[in-house]
């Protein structure tokens, strides 16, 4: 069986070689595969508690609708206020393991108290922050962790194996919440009971099967498994603990002086800023085509079962052509999307373009950036520095957003629409500028 | 199978063996809604005794603990050591049913999470069915049957004193299957001759007069009118401010409602004699929410959204507990 496998492995690398000059790397390592179950295990969990979360505040608990959109916007908020916290605290005592075991701990935690102590507006507010709290912990060290188990040569393949187990569990999670509600109509303890279950399932995997210290990169080519920030700490550091390899908060802000990787963090926000929000995307598809509301929750399946099915060969498209060719070109993908807005009258074929071009961007862009940064930063400051990009892409979604709901009331959807169109396209060839210098063989 | 799987293992069937049977108890006791569990619904004898029997309700349980009983309509006479009954499977948000027999029950429906009319005949079975958004809040049916009825929260929770707080969506259908007649925005509506606009306007609690007309009530920048329309022609006019939740007495002479007291959100009920504009307050001095009920000419019902209560209709003697755990009472005359 093993000998079967590995000759399998060498067969394949054979033949991958010649085309791919070395760039493609193996196979995803088993520490990503069981990260990547981890991750649709707590998707499961925690989709399923989110898709029903407004109807039982509304429903169950009296909410008005300020305290829900109290609830949402904590929901979508809060993990931005611990996830640099998290990258940071992992990267300095080397923890990611732990770190992301915290996480992943307090939201399943968080579960079981839906179920304890859910029965009140203001229990189930609290609840919901320390719940992301939890999910902004644990982001950073976990895309730490995939980038720690997998040869340089694969990162986006390894990312996209995550992300597609990932979408996998954020698909299934509404289904089972939905289905139990069909089984049992208005039993919201019985979703949270189920959804605590798959939780603690998700948290029993990455204690158990996780390994918390990969050795994969340190065994990688010469790539420099520091290229931003060779051993020496940067100058700025120097001096002050010479001997010590723990990284400092102020290392870890410097990384946005370095050239290379804030080219990444502007261009990445920069194309944040002019891309709609899912959430606007389809609303706008609704008013233009006119669908029945409730068609909406079928938009958001339509392009994660495109996300889903891409994101593998587009993490192996990039570790083959280059990673930000294919970052770019995904937001390319967009632009289809976008003309959908525009046209004047369409029918299923038309929403089937645009839900395959949003899922088709995802896939391209999603992990693809994640396994750029993870290439341009030095070890010791990984988990810091993609919390950084994350963080910092959140917020240009956020500014997005409100630019675009904005456009959208003052002028009008084609408006706003041709607008962030134009903008996309300028934001690209910015992108595509700031980008230039990184190399590709690392992006 | 090294100890590292085991544990996973053994975990993984722990979830699910606990979450199995967590999910199996739900699904066997969410069948309860067919079976005629035990009414908790309980006459108050000395209520009963003192507004005088003879008169029946129907009401919907108000049974938190036992959620698969919540909501369930029971029929019962109000009289001492009376025994509620269950009014077919109905299971309803708010229920109302006219004395022609059928009427309107406000479902949640089979998926858990949004809600349904639901119009039933004089045996409360199910005849016809017809989407409502929202979350219920109101039903009324015309004495002779023909028209429907209902206020729905589209957004909010209350009939908050703050702008723009909440919104409603009132509407009334035909009976015989559910289609929208009217929606109350769509009125024409006018004040002292002059046409009133309305485009921010909530509507709500609507009562049947004879033939199509009908009051409610309109609410706009904190002032609440009393609204008397007509489905024909889709025209109505402002008759009067500060009422909220009316209901006609059978008499036709007299409209029950609740006043709110000053800016807040807190209710008296009273009741305005339309001839005279005579306006009393009832002897019920606690906030009431609710859209009252004529038990007969003398007596108005109403509950507090744990049990319900009558009061006489001149403002005179006190408020009596009828029946505990029950909600939305619903004069079905006498009994």
């Amino acid at each position: 069986m093993y000998q079967a496998e590995s000759s399998g492995t060498l067969l394949r690398e054979r033949r991958s070689r010649p085309a791919g000059a070395g760039r493609r790397g193996a196979r995803v390592s088993r520490n990503v595969v069981v990260l990547g179950a981890v991750s649709m295990l707590t998707d499961v969990s925690s989709e399923m508690v989110s898709a029903i979360l407004p109807i039982y505040l509304v429903l169950e608990l009296g909410a008005s609708p300020l305290q829900v959109g109290v609830v949402d916007g904590i929901y979508q908020g809060a993990t931005a206020l611990v996830r640099l916290a998290g990258g940071f605290v992992a990267d300095r005592w080397r923890r990611y393991k732990e770190v992301a075991t915290l996480g992943y701990g307090l939201s399943a935690a968080c579960k079981g108290a839906l179920v304890a102590i859910g029965g009140t507006v203001s229990a189930v507010t609290a609840i919901v922050l320390v719940d992301r709290a939890g999910k902004g912990i644990r982001t950073a060290p976990r895309d730490a962790l995939i980038a720690l188990s997998s040869t340089p040569a694969a990162l986006a393949t390894a990312f996209g194996v995550h992300r597609a187990m990932d979408t996998a569990g954020a698909l299934l999670g509404p289904l089972v919440a939905f289905g139990l509600l069909l089984l049992a109509p208005a039993r919201f303890d019985a979703v949270f009971v189920v959804s605590t279950c798959f939780a603690v399932l998700g948290v029993a995997v990455l204690v158990l099967l996780a390994d918390g210290r990969p050795r994969t990169r340190s065994e990688s080519l010469g790539l420099g498994t520091d290229p931003v920030a060779p051993d020496s700490p940067p100058t700025s550091a120097a001096g002050e603990a010479p001997e010590r390899v723990q990284p400092t908060l102020r290392e870890a802000i410097a990384l946005l002086r370095e050239p290379r990787f804030r080219a990444l963090v502007g261009a990445a926000a920069l194309l944040a800023i002019a891309t709609i929000s899912d959430g606007l995307l389809y609303l706008g598809l609704q008013r233009r085509l006119d669908l029945p509301v409730t068609a909406f929750p079928l938009l958001f399946v339509g392009s994660a079962l495109v996300f889903m099915a891409l994101a593998i060969p587009a993490g192996r498209l990039a570790d083959r052509i280059g990673r930000r060719r294919v970052f770019l070109g995904g937001h390319l993908l967009l632009l289809p999307a976008y003309a959908m807005l525009l046209v004047p009258s369409g029918g299923m074929g038309l929403v089937a373009v645009a839900l395959c071009g949003l899922g088709a961007y995802y896939a391209a862009t999603d992990g693809v950036l994640q396994a750029i940064a993870s290439a341009l930063l030095p070890d010791r400051l990984r988990a810091s520095g993609l919390a950084l990009l994350v963080t910092a892409t959140s917020l240009a979604k956020l500014v997005s957003s409100v630019a675009f709901g904005l456009a959208w009331t003052l002028g009008g959807l084609e408006l706003a629409a041709t607008t962030f169109a134009a903008a996309l396209a300028l934001a690209l060839a910015g992108a595509a500028w700031a980008l230039r210098r990184s190399p590709e063989a690392i992006a | 199978m090294n100890g590292r799987t085991l544990a996973l293992l053994a975990i993984a069937a722990l979830c699910v063996v606990a979450g199995g049977a967590y999910v199996a108890v739900a699904t066997l006791n969410a069948g309860d809604t067919t079976t005629d569990a035990r009414p908790r619904v309980v006459v108050d004898d000395r209520g009963a005794a003192a507004v005088g029997p003879g008169s029946e309700l129907l009401v919907r349980a108000v049974d938190p603990d036992h959620p698969r009983l919540n909501g369930r309509a029971y029929r019962t006479e109000i009289a001492p050591g009376a025994t509620p009954a269950a009014a077919g499977g109905l299971a309803c948000e708010r229920v109302y049913a006219s004395g022609a027999g059928g009427g309107l029950c406000l479902a949640v429906k089979r998926n858990g999470f949004s809600y349904e009319g639901l119009i039933f005949d004089r045996d409360f079975r199910r005849r016809a069915r017809f989407p409502v958004p929202g979350v219920p809040d109101r039903a009324r049916v015309s004495a002779d049957g023909r028209y429907g009825a209902f206020t729905t929260f589209l957004s909010g929770h209350t009939y908050s004193a703050g702008v723009r707080q909440f919104s409603t969506h009132t509407a009334i259908v035909d009976m015989r299957g559910g289609e929208y007649l009217l929606r109350l925005d769509e009125l024409d509506v006018e004040r002292d001759g002059e046409p009133f606009e309305h485009a921010d306007a909530n509507f709500w609690g609507v009562t049947f007069a004879g033939g199509d007309r009908f009051y409610a009530t309109l609410g706009t920048g904190g002032e609440h009118y009393l609204l008397e329309g007509r489905i024909g022609t889709r025209r109505a006019r402002i008759v009067r401010d500060h009422v909220e939740c009316p209901s006609l007495s059978p008499d036709g002479r007299r409209i029950a409602y609740k006043r709110r007291i000053g800016n807040q959100d807190r209710w008296r009920l009273h009741v305005l004699d339309l001839r005279s504009g005579r306006d009393v307050a009832l002897a019920e001095r606690r906030s009431i929410d609710d859209q009252p009920e004529w038990l007969d000419d003398d007596h108005v019902v109403y509950s507090d959204d744990r049990s319900v209560f009558a009061v006489p209709a001149d403002g005179g003697g006190r408020p009596q507990r009828l029946i505990a755990r029950a909600s939305s009472p619903v004069s079905l005359g006498p009994g």
